[in-house]
């Protein structure tokens, strides 16, 4: 196994100090403060995590985040551990169980049971929910914020490109310096930050469980604005579930997040933002990105980014897709052939890469679990990416008190989830402490905003998905 | 657009009763048949529940009901050609109290009587079946072995791609509004989406058939009650049998899919429908299953979800027609042991209906049963 930790990066400084050593399989793995039991192992090489329930075959991890359950493992007896959000301990016994783990025998104490009534639960400490907490905060309402994640910033922690979008939302600053930014904000604001804690569910009347590791907290909320994002989408291809096969944002986790890199040679599937950023993270992280490919027949990203590649020699092929991957425990290569405008493949055009990563890049989705738990009216929106919930114009769902913000409403990007925060934390605590002329200013300006982003060029498409699912008054059966 | 169509027989509920009777009456070239389901196919609890097929009843008419059900599902998979993951693991029914142990022995000797092969056994019995369980409060139990769990949706889609096959029409997200009756006489049952004339229809709209019946002015006893229900995530297999207690309302079984699936009662629901999971069962059933199997304690649950349980006041069906109005036959009632009796409940309303002996009585079953007579208790009822 060969060590892939990021020693020098041209952005991100990872800083490694006492480092210690936890128990894989009989043997002591190195792993660092920070670093979650995933990023630890596949630091050191690892690439099958978990396996398929009936073939056996390899699995590895594939989001990074927590949301696909590739890379569950028995911790300490405990099986089913999501080990890319479980951070690394010293001492810790890990091993891998495959899809159908032996019923554990241990046993655990009894949760201690907290129940409390706060007035505003934010649920996501990316973008949209920090903003939202700020906001809500700065204007005198008890705001309590939940994130399953060590670190809180959501998905901005991992993006070092600097963001376009307008200037009073950080147009020029990097992702990762806005991430700690808004989280230092929430906490000047006096946000009760809760990190390591899973979100369980909603409950009638506007009541969330929560999974603080030893301890079941119950909350009843005055206003809960959501606001946990997307999740990203998989491709179809032959051998498609090889170790070796991520999605964008999990390879972006790993590189950016914990400094390890990928692997070596990493073909990228999709030309939009998200596929050309991660790709010039990828060369700025020391790695070959042998070519980007893209099923369209043009990039969807902005032209800056794809220029940024083809500059560093980096061939971008549209109108080309995956056709299956190759390899038996790992991905080895890949075999690509073109479409013609009917999105068939062409005879005759196939033709194998060589790599060891396929990068998947082709969209998210937003993640409404408990959307649709809550009750809350949905409606299938193309153009935002999937299933979304029906909201009024201050973003609130049909169900009372329930407010949305971010990508969890609609696929769009890091500044509308800002300026959506800063709705969703205005409107919840006018609702809850009534209106002030401050909160009537930051409705106003965010709304302004939001609108000036949707007028841009990739504005148009989620103005047309937004339409289709904001209401007034009574929300529509 | 209002479009008036005819039928000769309109089912109300697109369950595992619907979908069936629709089946059965096709199967007798009976074709000419409207179901009506106002979401997807086992939309109700005929696709919430934990698929628990027992016979092991307290009174005679369920015990018989369940045992030639039973049969009629090991026959099943090859009749519909579909995989239904019946796994006859047995059932282990825990008794608690005193009460319990003798109104167990009592079941038992009635369904030995009547050919069921289950037997009283001891609590370390129970131990020796089931290893993970802790007996400390365990008094005895009843083991019956040809008992076992099925996963509902495909019995349900493959009733509905049989019967479809030979020619009912089977709608879903169509709404009842109304039975329109004449007399004693029903002539059409109209929908959000048009009106159907016909002169027979079967209610077997679940929790909401007290609703249905007041359509056609027709008062029913059974009422609907939110039962809840969850999964964890899935293990080797560990557990043979379903395992459930009376006295604290519990069920729990492992699926061919490894996952453990399970539901507990609450006794102070209140009537009515409503289909929302409640922390309290969520909390509950994570405190029994892990007192009643300490290593639950290290499992997580992935789902919860809730369905409704139509009961009546003697928690035994309600089948056939009803005094008020003609060839209104009526399949509801079944107070949480709907699915289990769903064959031979099927095959006997279909043989009603085409005006044939039923090859079952059902004359106990009846509505009328409820005027001023004495019922006899369904004692064993769970979750």
């Amino acid at each position: 196994m060969s060590e892939k930790r990021i020693r020098e990066h041209p952005v991100l400084d990872f800083q490694r100090k006492d480092g210690f050593f936890f128990d894989f399989e009989g043997k002591q793995v190195l792993a660092y403060p920070g670093e979650t039991i995933a990023s630890a192992l596949y630091a050191q090489g690892l690439q099958r995590f978990t396996e398929s329930k009936l073939l056996k075959r390899p699995r590895g991890f594939f989001c990074a985040i927590g949301k696909c359950s590739s890379c569950i493992m028995r911790v300490n007896g405990v099986p089913h551990v999501r080990t890319c959000i479980t951070p690394a301990r010293e001492g810790m016994k890990v091993e891998r169980h495959g899809a159908m783990p032996e019923f554990p025998d241990t046993t655990l104490p009894c949760p201690k049971v907290k129940e409390e009534n706060i007035e505003v639960a934010v649920i996501g400490g990316g973008p949209a929910g920090l903003s939202a907490a700020i906001v809500a905060a700065e204007n005198g309402a008890d705001v309590h914020l939940f994130d399953e994640n060590t670190n809180l910033g959501g998905q901005l922690v991992k993006q070092t490109h600097q963001f376009f979008g307008r200037y009073e939302e950080h147009a020029g600053t990097r992702g990762t310096d806005i991430g700690k930014d808004l989280a230092k904000r929430a906490e000047e604001a006096g946000v009760n930050i809760h990190t390591n804690s899973t979100v369980l569910g909603y409950y009638h009347k506007n009541k969330i469980a929560v999974d603080a590791g030893n301890r079941l907290e119950i909350y009843g909320c005055e206003g809960i604005v959501y606001a946990t994002g997307a999740v990203e989408n998989f491709l179809a291809f032959e051998n498609n579930d090889l170790p070796g096969i991520y999605g964008a944002g999990g390879v972006q986790t790993l590189m950016n997040e914990y400094g390890v890199i990928p692997g070596d040679r990493v073909l990228m599937v999709g030309a939009g933002n998200v596929g050309l950023i991660v790709s010039y993270q990828l060369l700025q992280a020391g790695v070959d990105v042998v070519e980007v490919v893209e099923a369209m027949p043009t990039i969807g990203g902005y032209q800056v980014h794809a220029s940024k590649l083809r500059r560093a020699g980096v061939p971008i092929s549209t109108g080309h897709t995956v056709k299956k991957a190759l390899g038996n425990e790992q991905v080895e290569g890949a075999v690509l052939h073109e479409l013609d405008e009917n999105w068939e493949p062409v005879t005759g055009t196939e033709r194998t890469v060589e790599c060891d990563i396929i990068c998947i890049a082709v969209g998210l989705k937003p993640d409404n679990h408990f959307l649709r738990l809550a009750g809350c009216k949905m409606k299938y929106v193309r153009e935002l990416g999937g299933m979304v919930p029906l909201r009024t114009e201050t973003l609130e769902t049909s169900v009372e008190g329930l407010f949305v913000a971010g990508d969890s409403a609609g696929i769009e990007e890091a500044t509308v989830a800002i300026l959506e925060g800063e709705l969703t934390g205005a409107a919840v605590t006018e609702k809850i402490k009534g209106g002030s002329e401050k909160l009537l200013a930051v409705k106003k300006r965010a709304r302004a905003g939001i609108e000036e982003m949707r007028k841009g060029p990739y504005g148009q498409r989620p103005l047309e998905g937004v339409r289709a699912c904001t209401f007034e008054g009574v929300c529509p059966e | 657009m209002t479009v008036t169509e005819s039928a000769r027989a309109v089912i109300i509920g697109g369950g595992v009763n619907g979908t069936g009777i629709a089946y059965h009456l096709a199967k007798r070239g009976y074709t000419d048949v409207v179901v009506l389901e106002k979401g997807y196919l086992g939309c109700g609890a005929s696709g919430r529940n934990g698929g628990g097929i027992r016979q092991q009843f307290s009174t005679k008419e369920n015990i018989i009901l369940a045992m030639e059900s039973t049969r009629m599902f090991e026959k099943l998979p090859d009749e519909l050609d579909t995989e239904i993951e019946f796994e006859q693991g047995g059932y282990l029914v825990l008794a608690f109290t005193d009460e319990e142990v003798e109104q167990f022995k009592k079941n038992v000797k009635l369904q030995n009587d009547l050919g069921l092969k289950s037997s009283f056994i001891s609590a370390e019995e129970a131990r020796e079946i089931v290893p993970e369980l802790n007996i400390s409060k365990v008094l005895a139990g009843t083991f019956n072995s040809t008992d076992g769990t099925i996963y509902p949706f495909p019995v349900i889609y493959g009733y509905a791609r049989a019967a479809r096959g030979m020619g009912v029409d089977i709608r879903e997200h169509t709404t009842v509004t109304d039975i329109v009756t004449q007399g004693r006489t029903i002539r059409a049952v109209k929908t959000d989406r048009g009106t159907i004339e016909t002169d027979t229809v079967v209610n077997a709209a679940g929790g909401w058939s007290a609703g249905i019946a007041r359509m056609a002015g027709v008062e029913l006893p059974n009422r609907p009650y939110r039962h809840e229900i969850m999964v964890t995530e899935p293990f080797k297999r560990f557990l043979e049998p379903m395992v459930i207690s009376f006295q604290h309302g519990i069920y729990f079984s492992q699926s061919r899919h490894g996952n453990v699936v399970g539901g507990i009662g609450n006794p102070h629901e209140e009537q009515g429908i409503n289909q929302r999971s409640s922390l309290w069962f969520m909390r509950t059933m994570a405190k029994t299953l892990t007192e009643l199997v300490p290593r639950f304690s290290a499992v997580n649950m992935i789902r919860q979800w809730a369905g409704l349980y139509d009961t009546t006041p003697d928690a035994q069906p309600i089948l056939g027609e009803v005094p008020e109005v003609e060839r209104f036959f009526q399949v509801n009632g079944f107070s949480g042991h709907g699915f289990m009796v769903s064959p031979v409940v099927d095959k006997v309303t279909a043989e009603l209906i085409l005006g044939e002996t039923p090859s079952m009585n059902i004359d106990g079953l009846s509505v009328t049963r409820f005027k001023g007579m004495d019922l006899e208790m369904e004692y064993s009822v769970v979750g």
